[in-house]
């Protein structure tokens, strides 16, 4: 008895408390493809937004199995972040079409894509459907370059602004701290990796692209002959005798994918096999993860 | 637990093509189950999408219907094989579709050698997605159903193998591209399975499948998982589940009847 008139006196305090803090942060729903972009808006948008992912560092953004929730969440999001660039072309229109949601269909306000605020590399001159599983509008990993990823975070946060001018205050703020600790950990970053300049790698897929330009990697093989095309045995052969000429240092693969191709290089040659973190983890920030993955980096290649 | 993707407007256009794919896909699968051939739909699948990358080798870029026409004209072609083949050497039939899906599966990889734009729409082709089914694809579904449907209800009596085989590879292209190979197998044969024995058998085999995409879909939505595969194993386990019921009445109207023999003056 004591319990429910507790529970009764509670509940207005409760709900009063849920109505009130609805009322006081109206918040955001930002739906994004990648967990680097959740991270990247969690930053930004502060308590302003409610942030989900589509996919997590250890899923390839390719390809995603289509469950109710996904579709529930578009549906509800002011905001969508993703990578653009065609990387998400197998499933993004179709989750788009069926969620019906006119704020961020292509071309709307809500509709924001990280490769468009960027110059892509590796952008093909002539298409050619027999050069492999090429994108058009270039290399989308683009999140492996911190400073593309200081542009896009100029972009997404004055992207936050328009869409929610009454928080502007909130958002630049924001953008400004994190400017500042992202450039502090470039810089911090960049004396850790003077040691890698020049080092020599072997890729299994090519999507590395963005990080090689950083650090000056030098990308002397990639064991898919054609991207999305698992190598054959003629490639391989070329792939060693190349080694051979011009040995590499190690092996790089992104450690949601199979290190099958690789393992089997390094058995061949005696290099060692890097597996390194490809996105954000769960209850990670942008920060931690670079630092997991050039502290890996580095104690490889010592 | 999440109760956020109970919506009809989600999970009503997927229920429906459900529901429709069933309707054409019992009464298949309990042929399909007669005769013995229950591997045909992924070998007919398998060789539609072997059509559309060949369409692509070959330097036809086929879009949106070009692709259907290459893959339907495809599927046609293996059913007329395999159609004629049944005729000829009935007793190896299931070993002959078996061999028929790995030389599809294999010729599409050699196909694909240096060509992975087709290996997309060799996906597309073969794991459709239940989920991403919106209301306008309906019709389309809705009236290859009605013409299945009234071919096999109207002149099944005057159906060849040849014709159950085209009838079966125009609903196989079709379903599969919307539900994915999983979905139409389980489709195709759980509920023909499960209604095996029953007095009305297609009647049964229509509620086993229906019901096992209601609660396929609603707890998937609730537990946040992949819908497709949610609802295959929900049909096997209402399949189940009605065997059981089945034995149990058996064994219970068995003892009655005993009881009452026993009783008998």
């Amino acid at each position: 008895m004591m319990f429910h008139q507790g529970i009764k006196k509670v509940w207005p305090v409760v709900l009063c408390l849920l109505l009130s803090s609805n009322t006081v942060f109206a918040q955001l729903n930002v739906f994004t493809c990648e967990p680097e972009w959740a991270a990247l808006t969690r930053v930004l948008g502060g308590n302003g937004v409610k942030v989900y992912s589509a996919t997590t560092a250890q899923q390839d953004p390719h390809h995603i199995q289509a469950r109710p929730s996904l579709i529930a969440k578009v549906r509800r999001a002011d905001l969508l972040v993703c990578t653009g660039a065609e990387l998400e072309v197998g499933w993004l229109p179709l989750l788009l079409r069926k969620s019906g949601n006119g704020n961020i269909q292509a071309g709307q306000g809500g509709y924001f894509m990280a490769a468009d605020q960027v110059a892509l590399l590796e952008k093909p001159v002539v298409l050619d459907r027999s050069l492999g599983d090429i994108h058009a509008a270039g290399n989308p990993h683009i999140h492996l370059d911190p400073y593309r990823i200081q542009q896009i975070a100029a972009a997404l946060s004055a992207t936050l602004i328009k869409i929610d001018p009454a928080n502007t205050h909130h958002y630049e703020e924001n953008l400004q701290s994190f400017t500042g600790e992202w450039r502090q950990a470039i810089s911090q970053w960049e004396r850790q990796a003077r040691a890698l300049r020049g080092k020599r790698i072997v890729v299994s897929h090519n999507n590395w692209v963005y990080l090689e330009q950083w650090l000056g990697l030098e990308r002397v093989a990639v064991l898919e002959s054609k991207p999305g095309i698992p190598p054959s045995s003629r490639h391989l052969a070329q792939v060693l005798a190349r080694l051979k000429q011009r040995p590499a240092d190690m092996i790089l693969y992104a450690d949601y994918q199979n290190n099958k191709s690789a393992s089997w290089l390094s058995q061949k040659t005696g290099l060692s096999v890097v597996g390194l973190p490809f996105s954000v983890s769960e209850k990670e920030d942008l920060i931690h993860w670079f630092n997991r993955l050039l502290n890996q980096l580095s104690g490889a290649a010592s | 637990m999440s109760i956020e993707g109970l919506e009809f407007s989600i999970l009503g256009p997927a229920f429906i093509v459900g529901l429709m794919i069933l309707s054409t896909h019992v009464p298949l699968g309990q042929e399909v189950l007669k005769r013995g051939i229950i591997f045909i739909d992924l070998a007919i699948a398998q060789i539609a999408g072997l059509g559309v990358i060949a369409a692509f080798r070959f330097g036809w870029e086929a879009h949106g219907w070009e692709v259907q026409v290459a893959a339907m004209s495809s599927a046609l072609i293996a059913a007329l094989v395999l159609g004629s083949l049944e005729k000829r050497y009935q007793q190896f039939q299931e070993a002959l579709i078996g061999i028929t899906f790995v030389l599809a599966s294999t010729a599409s990889i050699l196909l694909l050698a240096d060509n992975p734009h087709g290996s997309e729409s060799l996906k597309d082709l073969l794991v459709g997605q239940i989920l991403w089914i919106t209301w306008d694809q309906l019709l389309p579904v809705a009236l290859v159903t009605g013409f299945i449907l009234f071919v096999w209800f109207g002149f099944r009596q005057r159906l060849k193998h040849i014709g159950f085989y085209v009838l079966f590879a125009l609903a196989v292209t079709n379903s599969v591209q919307l539900i994915g190979v999983y979905l139409v197998f389980a489709s195709l044969v759980i509920p023909a399975l499960g209604s095996v024995g029953h007095k009305n058998a297609l009647l049964t085999a229509y509620a086993i499948g229906a019901s096992g995409y209601g609660l396929g879909l609603i707890i998937s939505s609730l537990l946040d998982l992949p819908s497709g595969a949610v609802i295959v194993w929900s049909i096997a386990i209402v399949a189940l589940l009605v065997k059981l019921l089945k034995k149990m009445s058996v064994k219970l109207s068995d003892e009655a009847g005993g009881f009452k023999e026993n009783m008998m003056p």
